[in-house]
């Protein structure tokens, strides 16, 4: 057997030992087919273990073979010959994905053995699991995704996850509407992602990032577009990122995704997730390199939103949402980073701040406890932090602090300007269409219109 | 308003309404001391749950106790919206299961309805058997839309419920049938038209045609179908709701007080019911994204701008320049600015809200409560910063409450305004709205007329009502029956399971106390060892495991401070904690003191933890900063390490962490600050510690009360409890109560240090308290989640009593192995078939264990306090479920002197911490914090689901998962007349009692006999049961088996009789 038949084997099995895991899970419970905790952690730790040994293996491949760029083949899956379209499902490895497939694996798995005592005895235990195995087929999917669109289903699985679980706690209110915010914002994210990769098929006629990005292996590929080009595709991609990354302006949702149990907050918000749009900004380096343009939003973009999370971490007084902006702030310096071409060190941070978060995010519930070993530690009250705030004169640093606690009125500003007027159209059709029927039924309004139409919650909104 | 115009012309804009302040007159000044009364009255229903670090538990209800248990429940459930008791389906399940039995129903129902029992319904039987009926077998209840389903889609009309006797069933075909074919049928017509016409219309569908040849399964179908539509004829018109029980005054208040729109006063509820839009949404978020910057102790790196100068002063500065994005608050700037201006003190300005809001005088006090509940957890947590924290890093300052009752009432009043805009409500100021929105609420509909059929329907089945007897009942009657079973609702079914459920319990524990009597014997030799412990309910099994394990040794309990309340620091502590109950204000202080010939090291190693603790809290905060994030990032892939090693091998990790910790460790020989020079006690230098006097006082009266004062064995050791877990908010929450949530483990030190000084046992033996020379006392400190024992002041032990040390500790250690495998029965995550060093080290991991929410049960499962002899309970498996207090009645005085000061300690504390786990349990939500999984820590102060939600107190479900709700029964060694004398003298603990938020039982000191208390007199209790399985060891009992146990006697010699054992096990 030759390497590529290696490569192959490893290849296709990094990605399908999640896949049979989510097969596990979903299909009993679709069937109610009752499984015991023991039996879900146990598939879960060998469909995680199988994975992280394969994406290792094709890792060790790669060192030895020399080989910077391994494309595993998986067919088209849709073709419709006419429209020149076919859906092509195809894996890339490569020295940006390997290390973040490594680092889904090993983060996910730690989780997972968390998770399974952590929540023992939950009624909503296998619904976790599900989730758990949805999101980590997203995640494998996306990062190992050859092809656009490939990477699009990663990503919306993902997506469909998160909200979900934000959700978990699904008889109260708050974490349903919080799940929802979550996903509303995932959505404007997925259709700029969606625009972009039709955008891309239309002009090149491919979603292929090998193609699209020029023959080099990544971070050194060349996108076949022009300029301007580059600069439209980007923007759309950046909208993208900035939805799934909680950039400004969507940071609203971050500490609202706080709402589900703490390993799904610290893997999925704090570590994970989170840096799906850096990972994106990443895998389409090349096109940001078409225009200066595009990269002086994105450095701008980062910058702002890192120096926002850092003003807002500061004054949070609960232990998730401070973690949450601190998590943000670094974010947003990835992808300044990212934008001023240092493709490496943005690597480098995402890894070393994702297993960062995640073991503050996990070890959030004993703050009272490290807090008090702290204090006999230093043997006194703990001392405040001198911050930059101190120096501010008072008005102004009222105004700043403000804001921040407010977390940058974002949330408002978005239902101000997106949902209101969003709303307010549809409301306007909504109105024309009754009166329309009630005019073609000869004036008197239908059954379902007269009975008293329930209030809008518009303050959800 | 003297300016002619009404305040209420410009409603929409609330702010413009009052342009004047009102004049400060007399009057006004009146009116704001009952504002301020009203709030500080309403107050007292917040949840008094004091910052998380010091978790004292607490009856939730404590702001009910002056009512009865039944009539507080109802009340705090209507006033919280919680549940009273559990679910009837909970208790539906313990019927099945035998945890409760029919006798008990019926010996509780018979109780309870006392002479009205044999009031006859009709001639349909009597209320206790309509009542029995409806107890023993669970009706079907549910909406119209339900309960039409279930009647067209199940066998409903065609079989008999399950559970009706086959007997009953044929009884009421053959009479049915009977009556069909011989008066529906043929007989000639008479008054009883309709039911013939509904008779043949039913035949005609059956099949008329070979009606003599129908089958029992056509005739079962056929009376079914009969009954129910007699059933629903005979409901037919009757009064529904409130005017049906006009007779009845009390019902009608009832019903009309758990109607939530006619008692709702507030605009919020009102607005809720009548639009589906919720005013507090908007309210809550704002006030809880401010109070917790507000009230924070320490968290957020950044304070809130203000935050010393008041809750509206802060509010105020911070938002009084602001440009809301939100529509709703975009008046309050101006209106912050308004009441700058006008210089509006807080009481002035909820005046003014009041009146803006146009809340009636009489309905003030009302509206202000509901308020200040909306929010009730963040309210009551400011109260408490207020109050009752003048130890914390940041307290509240005084009006801290009515200052956020003054901003919570300007935001309701922008709300409110700007929801009525939105829903487009006309035009009108906020009273005016609030009227209009009571008409337009929707008020819940009362019981239809259907559910009534159903549930008479149901009934008629398990008594035996026939169709023919039903039929001839009279308008009247129909409506004598319906308020009847409308009389027994779902709250008094599940108040008389509640009853029956705790009968069955104390029932067992009485039989079983008395059962174990030929067992139980006093030791006469001298002790090997003797150990004294906490009297907490997790001390019973150690206890227990202990003599059997040693049986020539002797245990006590005593609340676990031992007498010595103190503020405490240890060499490696930052400040002084109390160590009492909290009800106790310490007066002395104790240190740890390192000897002096450890000081250098003692230095070096401060110094290092000091530098170590700089370190690792700048690289906590640093790590959310922009650069030093940035820093920590880029090396943060080192993380993975600890986080894979903490999440997969915690026992292992915390083995190395200790090793390395012992590097920085305060050294191994300290001593206790605890002998006073000063004359004064206090915490400066020379001031620390206790006059040889006071630690007289302190030994002789902890070892009268627990009846230790001849007999001593040549050593006694002092056990002295605590617990310490991961990732755990609520970790105080399992330590020892009796230190106030603080570790007892100093205090069993102090307190065995006082009882080794010479001068002190010479004082005592002045007082005739003599110690023989030989015996040592050893302080110990029992971790109770790692099952851990720390022995103090070893160093001193004289070598003399090094092997009477050597084999308590054996035997302690055995112990502690059996403890922890007792335990592991609860886990569901430990096997069964460990052997006890796995267990411990089961135990162990789960301390050290970042992703455990169940580091151990804590109090669960309690549910008995005895106050006796021990050895009258050596031996009985008590399934740590009883809290056990020594104490000697033989040597107490003729007034009960030394019981009085026990019962004042033992039964408010118990009864907290079992009124407590009782409330969490029956409401999770409501009056628990609900499950940790999505707890967030905030202030420093307590626990938020996500990043905004109210301040969650109680306890955790995860805590109280296994708990049985019962309340607590006293059993103590003394005679009735000593007990009621006892209660007269106290009104404290009487209150408790005679309003049976706690169960009391006398067992005679000289006899196996029992009396039992019920409405201010005891009442010999009759035992069901002489018998009681006799087991070899704790372990042939518990072993295999998770839930609960039921109880045994454990003889050590008499390993045979387990088989007789196997069964009584439910």
């Amino acid at each position: 057997m030759n390497v590529d038949a290696f490569y192959l084997a490893f290849g296709v099995a990094t990605v399908v030992a999640p896949t049979a895991l989510l097969v596990l899970v979903g299909l009993s419970s679709l069937v109610g087919w009752s499984i015991s905790e023991q039996t879900t952690a146990r598939a879960t730790q060998t469909a995680v273990v199988a994975g992280l040994l394969a994406a290792i293996a094709v890792l060790g491949l790669m060192l030895f073979s020399g080989q910077r760029h391994v494309p595993i083949e998986l067919g088209n899956w849709v073709v419709i010959p006419h429209e020149h379209f076919h859906f092509h499902l195809s894996f890339m490895f490569d020295r940006l994905s390997v290390p973040f497939a490594i680092l889904t694996f090993t983060l996910v798995g730690t989780i997972g053995a968390f998770a399974n005592r952590y929540l023992h005895r939950e009624p909503g235990y296998h619904r976790f699991f599900l989730l758990y195995a949805i999101f980590l087929v997203g995640m494998i999917v996306a990062c190992l995704a050859g092809t656009i669109e490939t990477l699009f289903l990663g990503w919306e699985l993902v997506g469909l996850s998160s909200a979900l679980l934000v959700a978990y706690f699904h008889e109260r209110p708050a974490p349903v509407i919080n799940g929802q915010r979550v996903w509303s914002v995932y959505r404007i994210s997925d259709a700029a992602l969606l625009i972009a990769a039709v955008a891309l098929h239309h002009l090149t006629g491919e979603g292929d990032f090998i193609k699209l990005m020029g023959q080099g292996p990544w971070p050194a590929g060349h996108a076949a577009l022009t300029s301007s080009q580059a600069l439209f595709v980007g923007l759309l991609l950046v909208v993208a990122a900035a939805g799934k990354s909680a950039l400004i302006p969507f940071s609203g949702w971050l500490p609202r995704a706080m709402e589900g149990p703490t390993p799904s907050s610290a893997v999925f918000y704090g570590a994970l997730s989170v840096h799906l749009g850096a990972f994106l900004l990443l895998r389409a380096g090349p096109i940001l390199d078409e225009s200066w343009l595009l990269c002086t939003i994105v450095v701008l973009l980062g910058s702002t939103t890192a120096v926002f999370a850092a003003m807002a971490a500061r004054v949070q007084a609960d232990v998730k949402s401070a973690l949450a902006f601190a998590s943000l702030t670094q974010v947003g310096i990835i992808t300044a980073e990212i934008g001023l071409g240092f493709r490496y060190i943005a690597l480098i941070h995402i890894i070393g701040h994702a297993c960062l978060r995640t073991l503050q995010l996990v070890r959030a519930p004993t703050l009272l406890h490290d807090y008090h070993s702290l204090e006999n530690a230093i043997g006194q009250h703990l001392p405040g932090t001198s911050g930059l705030e101190g120096r501010i004169p008072g008005r102004f640093g009222v105004r700043l602090y403000r804001l921040a606690l407010e977390r940058g009125y974002l949330d408002a500003l978005i239902d101000r300007c997106v949902v209101r007027p969003f709303l307010r159209t549809f409301r306007w059709c909504d109105r024309l269409e009754r009166r329309w029927t009630a005019k073609l039924r000869g004036g008197a309004a239908a059954e379902f219109d007269r009975q008293g139409a329930p209030a809008y919650p518009k303050e959800l909104l | 308003m003297a300016d002619g115009k009404t305040p209420f012309d410009t409603a929409f804009h609330p702010g413009a309404a009052v342009a004047t302040p009102p004049a400060r007159s007399l009057a006004a000044s009146d009116r704001h001391a009952d504002l301020e009364h009203a709030i500080e009255h309403a107050a007292h229903l917040l949840p008094t749950q004091a910052p998380i670090q010091v978790f004292v538990h607490h009856n939730t209800l404590h702001a009910f106790e002056h009512l009865s248990f039944a009539e507080g429940v109802e009340r705090g459930g209507r006033t919280y919206g919680c549940r009273p008791y559990l679910r009837e389906e909970d208790f539906h399940a313990k019927l099945e299961s035998g945890r409760i039995l029919r006798e008990d129903l019926s010996a509780v129902l018979v109780d309870d309805l006392a002479d009205s029992a044999d009031r006859l319904i009709g001639f349909l039987g009597t209320r206790y058997r309509l009542r029995l009926a409806m107890l023993e077998h669970p009706l079907r209840h549910g909406p119209d839309a339900e309960l039409r389903w279930w009647i067209a889609e199940t066998d409903a009309l065609r079989r008999f419920r399950p559970e009706v006797a086959q007997g009953v069933r044929e009884q009421m075909i053959n009479r049915t049938r009977h009556w069909v074919m011989r008066d529906l049928r043929v007989g000639r017509p008479r008054s009883d038209e309709p039911i013939r016409t509904a008779a043949a219309t039913l035949i005609e569908r059956f099949g008329s045609g070979n009606v003599e040849q129908w089958d029992t399964g056509t005739w079962e179908a056929f009376t079914l179908h009969l009954l129910w539509h007699i059933c629903r004829r005979g409901v037919r018109d009757l009064p529904i709701g409130d005017q049906s029980r006009s007779s009845d005054d009390s019902a009608a208040n009832a019903a009309q007080m758990s109607n939530p729109v006619a008692v709702a006063v507030r605009h919020r509820d009102l607005m809720l019911a009548a639009t589906g839009l919720d005013s507090d949404r908007l309210v809550n978020e704002v006030l809880i994204r401010f109070c917790a910057p507000f009230l924070d102790q320490g968290l957020a790196a950044w304070q809130l701008p203000a935050a010393d100068d008041g809750f509206l002063a802060s509010f105020s500065a911070l938002y009084a320049n602001s440009h809301p994005v939100e529509p709703w608050l975009r008046e309050l700037p101006a209106e912050l600015a308004r009441i700058a201006t006008a210089r509006l003190r807080p009481l002035e300005l909820i005046a003014e809200s009041l009146q803006v809001l146009g809340v009636p005088a009489e309905e003030q006090d009302s509206y202000l409560e509901r308020t200040l509940l909306a929010l009730r957890g963040w309210a009551g947590m400011l109260w408490q910063m207020e109050t009752n924290a003048e130890w914390a890093a940041r307290p509240a300052p005084r009006g801290t409450l009515v200052e956020y009752m003054a901003v919570r009432l300007l935001l309701e009043r922008l709300a409110i305004a700007h929801l009525a805009r939105e829903c487009d409500e006309s035009p009108g100021d906020l009273g005016t709205i609030r009227v209009r929105l009571r008409q337009r609420a929707v008020v819940p509909a009362a019981t239809s007329e259907y559910q009534r059929a159903f549930v008479i329907f149901q009934l008629a089945q398990t008594i035996g009502w026939h169709p023919p007897d039903l039929w001839r009942l009279t308008p009247d009657e129909w409506l004598t029956l319906i308020k009847e079973i409308e009389a027994f609702n779902d709250v008094e079914r599940r108040r008389v399971y509640q009853l029956a459920f705790e009968r069955r319990y104390r029932n067992q524990a009485l039989d079983a106390w008395l059962a174990h009597a030929p067992h139980a014997r006093p030791t006469e030799s001298r002790p090997r060892f003797q150990v004294i412990c906490c009297i907490d309910e997790r001390e019973e099994s150690f206890r227990r495991h202990l003599e059997e394990v040693a049986p020539p040794c002797e245990t006590f309990g005593v609340a676990g401070f031992f007498g010595v309340a103190m503020y405490y620091r240890g060499l490696a502590e930052a400040h002084y904690v109390p160590l009492c109950p909290v009800v106790v204000k310490p007066r002395h202080f104790v240190q740890e003191e390192v000897v002096y010939s450890f000081e250098q090291s003692h230095r070096r190693r401060s110094e290092t933890r000091r530098v170590l603790g700089h370190a690792s809290h700048r690289l906590h905060t640093e790590s959310r900063s922009v650069l030093g994030g940035a820093i920590a990032a880029l090396l943060g892939s080192l993380a993975s390490i600890p986080l894979v090693a903490r999440v997969l091998f915690p026992r292992l990790t915390a083995q190395v962490r200790r090793l390395f910790g012992q590097f920085v460790q305060p050294p191994p020989i300290t001593r206790l600050s605890l002998e006073r020079t000063g004359p004064e006690p206090g915490p400066a230098n020379g001031q620390l510690g206790y006059s040889v006097d006071e630690m007289t006082d302190i030994a002789q009266r902890v070892l009268e009360d627990i009846g230790l004062t001849a007999r001593f064995s040549r050593l006694v050791i002092i056990v002295g409890h605590g617990s310490s877990s991961l990732n755990n908010p609520h970790e105080s929450a399992h330590d020892c109560g009796a230190c106030g949530g603080g570790r007892g483990g100093p205090n069993a030190r102090a307190f065995s240090f006082m009882l080794n000084d010479a001068r002190v046992r010479y004082t005592l033996a002045e007082r005739g308290l003599n110690i023989p020379r030989e015996t040592v006392f050893v302080g110990a400190y029992h971790n109770t989640c790692d099952e851990s024992m720390r022995y103090y002041d070893l160093d001193r032990l004289p070598s003399s009593h090094r092997d009477d040390f050597e084999t308590a500790k054996a035997a302690i250690d055995e112990a502690r192995r059996r403890n922890a495998h007792e335990r592991c029965r609860r886990f569901e995550s430990a096997e069964m078939d460990l052997s006890p060093e796995a267990a411990l080290r089961h135990v162990e991991g789960r301390a050290e264990d970042l992703s455990q929410v169940r580091p151990e049960y804590g109090h669960a499962t309690n549910a008995i306090c005895y106050v006796g002899r021990r050895w009258r309970t050596r031996g009985l498996f008590l399934d740590r479920r009883t809290f056990l207090a020594s104490y000697d009645p033989m040597l107490d005085d003729d007034s009960q002197r030394v019981l009085t000061r026990i019962l004042q300690a033992v039964i408010p504390v118990c009864a907290g911490i079992n009124l407590e786990y009782y409330f969490s349990f029956v409401d999770p939500s409501g009056y628990g914090c609900d499950t940790k999984l999505p707890h967030n820590i905030t202030s420093l102060l307590g626990v938020m689901d996500g990043a905004a939600s109210d301040l969650r107190s109680g306890l955790p479900w995860q805590m109280v998962e296994i708990h049985e709700p019962v309340r607590i029964v006293f059993v103590i060694e003394t005679t009735p007349e000593a007990m009621l004398r006892i209660l007269a003298r106290n009104p404290s603990l009487s209150e408790l009692v005679e309003r049976d938020w706690v169960q009391l039982a006398v067992l005679a000191p000289d006899a196996a006999v029992v009396q039992l208390y019920r409405g201010g007199r005891f009442e010999p209790y009759d035992p069901e049961t002489t018998e009681l399985p006799v087991v070899g060891s704790s372990d042939d009992w518990y072993r295999g088996w998770r839930d609960h146990l039921g109880f045994a006697s454990v003889v050590p010699e008499s390993c045979g009789s387990i088989a007789a054992a196997s069964e009584p096990r439910a």
